[in-house]
């Protein structure tokens, strides 16, 4: 008897802990097609991506700078991007770069042109780091 | 009393950890604002050190500033003065609106600022230096009961270029109490973070928590007058230490550079930002994250 409530206990937690999962995703989520960047930023290359020790930092620096609106594990919040889906993980370093650089004024995206530009490429960094789901934005 | 109690522990309530990453200029503007909904409170002092015959004296303000949009800054400063000898008086309020017209970064950002200032003629903050410098032996009861209705607009334009902010302000003003004609001043700075790259640990002296860089601001008189003639302008090294997530100190000692200026100016801050302020009362009254 105890061991059917146990595995009863376990079956609702596991339930419950993948309708969390699904729904803690942003599906809010709309990508704005007017927010791209010129062909030569889209273009540029991490010049950290050999160095997995800057990935740390990135980590910080995302937990400063990005989790308030983007959620502590990527997932996006409010009108914000959730960095797991593959439309976001499918973008250049570089496009991302450029958009952590200049925000978006429309969706309230701030510009992070104060960072320096290495601590910038730490954060693209650390958002490939991020497990993209299979769910791409509508 | 209980008024404020309440209004601390909301502040205290309200507060999550968030970056500072303040400009450690004093008077400089450069092209980077206020996040949206985000809220800083620095209070910030003017030390004078007087040349022979002018009165020492110690200026403090407080400053309140609020990100309203990604492209729209607002800024209360309330402040006051204690005169060595004299007396310690409130001198005045003053709200400043900063707009970011450009969409996107640029070579060159500009900012357009505007600032309505009600002030009495004690006012020692220097938070520009402006026309032609008056050097004055009154005391405050007299200063006070002078008062300025003034207002002042600044063109600011800032680059960043391989980690330093360049930043240059043009400013007008304009008393409405008196006929002044219009003053000028400008300032002009440039300051670079102590280290590019962040380290992984949360550390309190790495150098990445520190920038650092000089300003150059003074008068250029007015339309009544115009030049460099009876005008102060300071050279002030610039330096800013993020504390902890949320707070920075920042610290200026600027040196008089004319007859007319002061001796020398230190100034010192400290600023305490408060992350997501607008949604998390925006929550208090029932709107969902």
């Amino acid at each position: 008897m105890r061991l059917m409530m146990n595995r009863r206990l376990i079956l609702i937690l596991t339930v419950l802990a993948a309708i969390s999962t699904a729904t803690a995703q942003n599906t809010a989520y709309q990508q704005d097609p007017g927010w791209k960047p010129p062909a030569d930023a889209a273009s540029k290359p991490n010049p950290l991506h050999d160095r997995p020790d800057a990935v740390a930092g990135g980590q910080k620096l995302y937990r400063r700078h990005c989790a308030e609106c983007h959620g502590p594990a990527g997932e996006g919040l409010k009108k914000a991007a959730d960095f797991r889906l593959l439309a976001v993980q499918q973008q250049t370093d570089g496009t991302l770069f450029w958009k952590i650089k200049n925000g978006n004024p429309d969706r309230g995206m701030p510009s992070f042109s104060r960072l320096p530009e290495l601590q910038r490429w730490q954060i693209v960094l650390y958002l490939r780091q991020l497990a993209p789901q299979e769910k791409s934005s509508q | 009393m209980r008024f404020y109690f309440v209004l601390f522990l909301l502040v205290c309530g309200l507060a999550s950890s968030a970056p500072a990453q303040e400009r450690p200029y004093f008077v400089t503007y450069d092209h980077h604002l206020e996040e949206p909904g985000n809220l800083e409170i620095a209070t910030a002092s003017t030390v004078r050190v007087p040349r022979d015959g002018q009165p020492a004296y110690i200026a403090p303000w407080i400053e309140i500033e609020y990100g309203v949009m990604t492209r729209w800054t607002t800024e209360l400063y309330l402040e006051g003065i204690s005169t060595r000898n004299d007396s310690t008086i409130w001198t005045g309020w003053r709200l400043e609106n900063r707009f970011r017209p450009l969409r996107r970064e640029h070579w060159i950002n500009p900012i357009l600022y505007f600032e309505y200032e009600s002030i009495n003629e004690a006012s020692g903050i220097q938070k520009e230096v402006v026309g032609n410098a008056e050097i004055s032996n009154e005391s405050n009861a007299d200063l006070r009961r002078e008062h300025a209705h003034e207002i002042e607009a600044k063109l600011i334009l800032s680059s960043t270029v391989r980690d330093w902010n360049i930043s240059e302000n043009f400013i007008v003003e304009k008393n409405l109490s008196e006929d002044e004609g219009f003053e000028f001043g400008y300032a002009f700075g440039v300051y670079r973070p102590l280290a590019s790259l962040a380290s992984g640990r949360n550390c309190r002296f790495c150098r990445e928590n520190f920038s650092a860089g000089a300003e150059v601001y003074g008068g250029l008189g007015s339309t009544n007058g115009f030049g460099f003639k009876d005008t102060a302008h300071y050279f002030a090294p610039v330096l800013a230490w993020q504390v902890s997530e949320n707070s920075t100190l920042r610290f200026s000692p600027a040196i008089g550079l004319t007859d007319v200026s002061a001796r020398a100016l230190m100034r010192f801050g400290y600023s305490y930002e408060i992350r997501g302020f607008g949604d998390r009362v925006a929550r208090l009254f029932g709107a969902s994250r």
